[in-house]
């Protein structure tokens, strides 16, 4: 999740779950930049992703004597970020409708290619069910193949690439609709 | 990810764009810090809320000692009823021998009176 030199320290997890705080405190700069973005991508709103991701580590630190392996603490934070923010827009839908602050981004931390073409994109993101914003997520933030999406959402492997399928399809319609065209 | 695992999935322009569009962002300044400071503020973490192997000895020990008491007590209880039950059903029979005994002694003196004495009843 992050190629920080530490983060390829493989006893991380060991020491963390031995108690040591230092060790907890590396992992949670290891994995930050994945869970905020995917908490700030499905809730389009950076302080309640900031609030859902502290949460997510929160409940790590909770329950990290489940976690077994690196790659199942990767898996673990995805599936939990995920749940959460879906649970968090079925209670509070006013975060489906809000807008994504890029304009308040440091211009560092802009991604390269057309960034007006991107943030488009990243609002008709938030037009998605909850569901299917989290299988796009998943898909094209973290690379994920269907069978792995399957596994994070707890959904059948059809459902997914159908959600994918839909998803495409409506994005590239409005974008299509909304004269917003790919080069 | 390989591309050997986009092999039923489409690659298009779209896609391509989207990859670009939700490239992952950095968390604001302070964001380990409020994580660990909130974990410090916890009254106790996970591992240091559980029992230590001896504490959980000593309390499934109580537990099962409060079982078999509990299991014990009922006993008594229930032996104490059964004497009880016992202790009733001799004094009800006992009741029941004295009763027989007056009866018996009334039906003796009664039929030890002469016949004479006893009022004659003419048919006449």
């Amino acid at each position: 999740m992050s190629g920080d030199e530490e983060c390829t320290r493989g006893d991380l997890l060991t020491r963390a779950l031995g108690g040591e705080r230092a060790a907890f405190a590396a992992l949670v700069r290891c994995h930050q930049r994945a869970v905020y973005s995917l908490a700030l991508r499905m809730l389009s709103d950076r302080h309640a992703a900031e609030d859902l991701a502290q949460d997510v580590f929160l409940q790590l630190y909770r329950n990290l004597a489940t976690v077994s392996s690196e790659s199942h603490l990767t898996f673990w934070l995805r599936k939990v970020t995920l749940h959460r923010a879906i649970d968090r827009l079925r209670r509070e839908p006013r975060y489906e409708v809000a807008a994504l602050a890029d304009a308040e981004l440091p211009a560092s931390e802009a991604p390269a290619g057309d960034p007006i073409l991107d943030r488009r994109l990243r609002q008709l993101l938030d037009e998605l069910p909850p569901a299917a914003r989290a299988v796009v997520l998943l898909r094209y933030q973290e690379d994920l193949d269907p069978a792995d999406i399957a596994r994070t959402l707890r959904m059948p492997v059809n459902t997914v690439k159908s959600h994918l399928k839909r998803s495409l399809a409506q994005l590239r319609e409005r974008i299509t609709s909304t004269a917003w065209a790919l080069t | 990810m390989s591309d050997d695992r986009h092999d039923d999935m489409e690659i298009d322009p779209l896609e391509r764009q989207l990859r670009a569009a939700l490239k992952p962002r950095d968390p604001p300044e302070g964001f380990a810090a409020g994580v660990m400071a909130r974990i410090a503020a916890e009254p106790a973490g996970p591992r240091r809320a559980r029992h230590s192997p001896a504490v959980a000895g000593w309390v499934g020990f109580g537990l099962a000692a409060s079982v078999v008491l509990s299991v014990l007590l009922a006993h008594q209880w229930q032996v104490r009823r059964i004497e009880q039950g016992r202790e009733a059903r001799r004094q009800l029979l006992e009741a029941l021998r004295v009763t027989d005994e007056k009866l018996d002694l009334t039906y003796r003196v009664v039929n030890a009176q002469p016949r004479a004495a006893l009022p004659q009843h003419s048919g006449a």
